[in-house]
């Protein structure tokens, strides 16, 4: 048997593990040592547009009078047909902007929904405490220690709770016999692509992040000597900061190794955009086609703090657009059927202010809008209540009002699609009310 | 050209953390901690006490790039209260070999005007090529030689080089650390416009003079240098149009030229005898600012107050950040060169930075207050009126008030506390060293001597668990492996796999100290990949002294980590070596590193937990 992961046996002990209900995952961990695959798995790919874009030019109220008004140098013309300088039509009041026309034929298909006017209810306008807020879950509270992705791993971990330490052997019969799936045990359940772990995910269920796949390891991953050597000098040190890292860093290596992902190469045609994002949302679509047990995705991208010359149709935002839609529309394209078990969500921490600033850029805003795509979404609709672009409509006189807490969001994504309970654990403080539901899932 | 938005490196993932280690359970601490003092009494203390030693050993592993074993010596010779305060007056302290090791870096020595000569925007160099609408790379790379200029790129790469150098090397270790500091809390980004050329001027200027000034003096140093002006966009915050009769005048002939037809404007700018090259990219400009009208930007007044003084809780209101950005209206620079992403003519064919590239103008990339974009109106900050009709003043008043604020004490010793005690530092050590901050109206050597001589700091809970950053590590490792190095792509590379390139923290807070945000499974595996590499001839350009490595394992770790206990380390390095060395070299061997067993102990001691704290 591999060693005890230290981490979970330090944090939680025997007595923790039955009262957080968290499974013994080493036990199961066992009978994943000799798989090739933990099997199809529901997936939520997290996208984290850090630095705050400005909604209002991602998807355009090209209806609204004051869009035009406040926005006098970097306005997305109304739709005019295929001059791929202007508002892509969606339902006559909203239009993607036009470097995103990659998405938009799967908006007419039904694969993309828009949620407009949604974000944080938190006044904030600091990008470290916005983003920090919305990776807590918890507006307002700065004291939350883990991410909300974390609790949610936590709270809907294997279903067998009450096993003890001392069960083990039955625990373990509880998943050989298939009464519960071995994916809640798998290593790479939740994955951050990049060198280091958000918040989101940080917590007590051990999570992993991964800069490169295809370098994941020692000596480049070649070296599975080296590794037990490090990991022994890890699993004995006593910062168990660092110990519960590296230890969930070599448990996912072994698994990498087994269900060898890389072999899944992006199907013929599909181009993902090069750099970081692009190869990230490859990378991910390797471990969903691996069957690894990957159940929360995370990556992020930034380049959307534009106070500066963010241009309107083309310039600055169009081509941070441009690499976010194609990256998106290759992952859709590069899983194929799989991409029914896939929802993809946008996030950011909050949205810019209406009116353009003193520099052809905009502001430190309020609302957002977020792009949710999958087999199950309930697309081809904008979403959420429209407040509306006059002065007296907006929050603080400035900035697009909120009108969907993106917790709301967030948990409807997560109970329809992955089947997570115990909300009110993932997001203290707040009562999820599905009657709140603004029906991205249908 | 990269432009505002442009990131290399992300805007970066829920930096501020308030979730500080899910880590140390006050158990484990005593336990280490009993750990590290049975370790000390082991390790030979052959000119102080074990509370000496241990005082020093802390002090050394967190006001210098990494211990070696003359410096416990030095410390222990001269006590480490009388090491402090050589430390705290570096300008008594002999650098002088440090030049010629920094003379391998040339550009981060050079000022604004010699940059731009030898390292020109591109577009100086596709000026000389007859300004096509396209030039290959390799185009531009003959040029650049028959030239003899380089791409501006390469600055980063020197000024990286030079950074690292300072660290190993300077015997102004502490002034090296807090500069560190200093700039990461006031950062700024190579990559933003034409902050390239500015940026080692930056440091020169406006933050290592002060790490042992007057905070109020780097305050508005930071704020007044073109760097910050540029990367924070308040270089061309201005009053708006509408509120400023005269610029209403200028926009409106700014209209009249923009409403002619763009025949019309090359007439015209031909008449006006602007050459031929420029005439396209004025027209280019003409279409990005239609209708454009210019005001006000609230990005740097927002960091001012959240970032760079009173703390995000410190007690201002979105009205106070709109306040701010009024009064720091006009402050703004001399433009440098064009083909940046951000500077521009502001009027016709008029361009004052045109000549930095060419000519080198002196003035041009500095700080300029302009009245006419100034606001006069009156203002109010945090209750304190500002009169109307003034100007600079303005500004300055905003910041001498930031600057002595109680809220600015607490927020600027709580990030010294994070990064040179521990992550969640005691409220009483923050409300000492506000005192402290307080009573010398921001005096940074008496803080600092504060800081580091406090009881908290010499607290045994607060010993030896700080994670070094990314930098530190391979600062550390270079250092007390006495390793030669020089230009080196391999050491850059593995800065960049371990994401802390110097000067190159996309959002204003810099990179963090925390230990937590640098403790990813992912971040600690290139930490062992770095360990081996440099071990094993791995990093092009870098050579560790065979001395080291020739020596056995116990000396070798006790180079290594002088005065800490390292008997559980050498047990691990020893065993595996001595049962299974080949299976170990296999992969090291495939990726062409030269490793032998000592090589190779070398590296897994590098690489190991023991050898990421300071």
């Amino acid at each position: 048997m591999r060693p005890i992961n230290r981490r979970i046996f330090l944090k939680q002990g025997a007595v923790g593990l039955v009262a957080i209900g968290m499974p013994p995952a080493f036990l199961t961990r066992t009978l994943l040592a000799e798989t090739r695959s933990v099997g199809r798995q529901k997936t939520v790919v997290f996208i984290f547009q850090r630095g705050a874009v400005d909604g209002l030019n991602m998807v355009v109220p090209f209806e609204e009078k004051a869009y035009y008004r406040v926005r006098r140098s970097i306005a997305v013309p109304q739709p005019s047909r295929g001059d791929g300088r202007s508002a892509i039509d969606l339902d006559g009041f909203f239009g993607l902007h036009p470097s995103l026309r990659s998405l938009h034929d799967l908006y007419r298909k039904g694969e993309l929904a828009i949620l407009h006017a949604s974000g944080s209810p938190h006044p904030t306008r600091s990008h470290f405490d916005a983003q920090d807020f919305m990776e807590s879950g918890t507006p307002g509270v700065k004291s939350t220690r883990d991410g909300w992705m974390n609790r949610l791993m936590t709270e809907n971990a294997c279903s067998c709770a009450g096993r003890t330490l001392a069960d083990g052997a039955a625990h373990s019969a509880d998943h050989a016999s298939g009464q519960v799936g071995l994916a809640e045990s798998s290593p790479l359940r939740g994955v951050a692509m990049g060198a280091e772990m958000p918040r989101a995910l940080r917590g007590s269920y051990p999570t992993v992040a991964i800069a490169d796949l295809e370098r994941f390891g020692i000596a480049g991953g070649r070296s599975p000597e080296l590794e037990s050597v490090f990991e022994r000098m890890y699993r004995s040190e006593e910062d168990d900061l660092i110990a519960g890292a590296a230890g969930d860093s070599f448990e996912a290596i072994e698994l990498i190794r087994r269900t060898d992902p890389l072999q899944y190469r992006p199907r013929a045609g599909v181009d993902y955009p090069r750099g970081d994002f692009g190869r990230s949302l490859q990378q991910i679509a390797q471990l969903i086609k691996a069957d690894v047990g990957l159940e929360v995705a995370f990556t992020d991208i930034g380049g959307w703090d534009t106070h500066l010359a963010q241009g309107g149709a083309q310039g600055q935002l169009a081509n941070r657009l441009t690499e976010l839609g194609i990256g998106i529309r290759a992952f859709h394209d590069d899983l194929g059927d799989r991409i029914e078990d896939v929802v993809v969500i946008t996030m950011s921490e909050f949205g810019r202010t209406a009116a353009e600033n003193g520099s052809g850029g905009t502001d430190h805003g309020h609302g957002n809008c977020m792009l949710i795509l999958g087999g199950a979404t309930a697309g081809g609709r904008v979403l959420g209540s429209w407040p509306g672009l006059e002065r007296e409509q907006l929050y603080e006189g400035r900035d697009l009002a909120i009108t969907t807490d993106f917790r709301d969001a967030f948990a409807e994504v997560v109970s329809g699609h992955l089947g997570a309970e115990k909300l009110e654990r993932v997001f203290p403080g707040y009562r999820v009310d599905p009657s709140s539901f603004v029906g991205v899932l249908g | 050209m990269r432009t505002v938005a442009d990131t290399s490196r992300n805007w970066h993932r829920g930096r501020r953390t308030f979730a500080r280690a899910f880590a140390v359970s006050a158990t484990l601490t005593i336990l280490s901690t009993l750990a590290a003092q049975v370790a000390w009494a082991q390790a030979p203390t052959p000119n102080g006490t074990l509370g000496d030693t241990t005082r020093a050993l802390h002090l050394l592993r967190r006001a210098t790039y990494g211990v070696r074993p003359q410096d416990l010596a030095e410390a222990l010779d001269l006590g480490p209260e009388a090491w402090l305060e050589r430390q705290l007056s570096p300008e008594r302290i002999d650098d002088s070999a440090l030049e010629e090791r920094l003379a391998t870096f040339p550009a981060a020595e050079m000022t604004v005007s010699e940059l731009y000569e030898a390292y020109p925007p591109p577009r100086v160099v596709r000026a000389r090529l007859g300004d096509p609408d396209s030039v290959s790379r390799d185009e531009m790379r003959r040029m650049r030689r028959e030239l003899g200029i380089h791409s501006p790129n390469r600055i980063l790469f020197d000024l990286a080089g030079a950074k690292l150098v300072r660290a190993v090397d300077s015997e102004r270790q502490l002034e090296e650390v807090m500069t560190d500091f200093w700039f990461n809390h006031f950062n700024v980004f190579f990559a933003k416009g034409p902050d390239r050329w500015l940026i080692g001027d930056y440091e020169r200027e406006a933050i290592r003079p002060y790490v042992f000034g007057e905070f109020e003096d780097m305050l508005i140093a930071t704020a007044s240098h073109p760097a910050m002006l540029v990367y924070l966009d308040n270089w061309q915050s201005q009053v708006p149009d509408s509120l400023n009769p005269r610029a209403a005048q200028q926009q409106r002939a700014r209209s009249r030229f923009q409403n002619m037809s763009a025949r019309e404007r090359e007439v015209v700018l031909r008449m006006r005898g602007v050459p031929e090259e420029q005439i396209a990219r004025i027209e280019e400009a003409m279409k990005r600012q239609t209708g454009r009208e210019r005001g006000l930007n609230e990005n740097y007044a927002r960091e001012l107050l959240e970032l760079h003084t009173l703390g995000v809780d410190g007690g201002y209101t979105q009205e106070d950040v709109i306040e701010v950005a009024r009064a720091f209206t006009g402050w703004t620079m001399q433009l440098p060169s064009r083909g940046d992403g951000t500077a521009r003519r502001e009027r016709g064919g008029r361009n004052r930075g045109e000549g930095m590239g060419s000519d080198g103008s002196a003035s041009a990339g500095e700080f300029l207050f302009r009245a006419e974009w100034h606001d006069p109106g009156e203002k109010t900050v945090l209750g304190r009126s500002l009169p109307a009709g003034r100007g600079i003043e303005d500004g300055l008043d905003v910041l001498r008030m930031l600057a002595v604020h109680p809220s600015t004490a607490r927020h600027i010793v709580t990030n010294l506390a994070e990064a040179f005690v521990a992550d969640d530092p005691p409220p009483a050590l923050v409300d000492e060293l506000a005192a402290v901050f307080l009573e010398t109206r921001g005096d940074l050597r008496e803080v600092t001597r504060a800081l580091f001589t406090s009881e908290v700091f010499n607290d045994p809970a607060n010993i030896g668990g700080k994670l070094k950053t990314p930098f530190e590590l391979v600062a550390s490792a270079l250092r007390v492996t006495g390793a030669e190095f020089g230009p080196s792509r391999g050491l850059a590379e593995q800065l960049r796999a371990l994401d802390q390139i110097p000067y190159m923290s996309s959002p204003p807070t810099g990179y963090p100290a925390e230990s937590e945000e640098w403790a990813s499974g992912a971040a600690l595996l290139q930490r062992m990949n770095l360990g081996l590499a440099m071990a094993t001839g791995g990093i092009q350009n870098v050579r560790i002294p065979g001395s080291l490595s020739q020596q056995p394992v116990d000396r070798m770790l006790s180079d290594l980590l002088p005065g800490s206990g390292t008997t559980a380390l050498r047990d691990v390095i020893e065993t595996e070596i001595r049962s299974n060395f080949a299976g170990l070299a296999g992969a090291l061997g495939e990726l062409r590193y030269g490793a032998g067993p000592n090589e190779l102990a070398l590296g897994l001691a590098l690489g190991s937990p023991e050898f990421q704290h300071r």
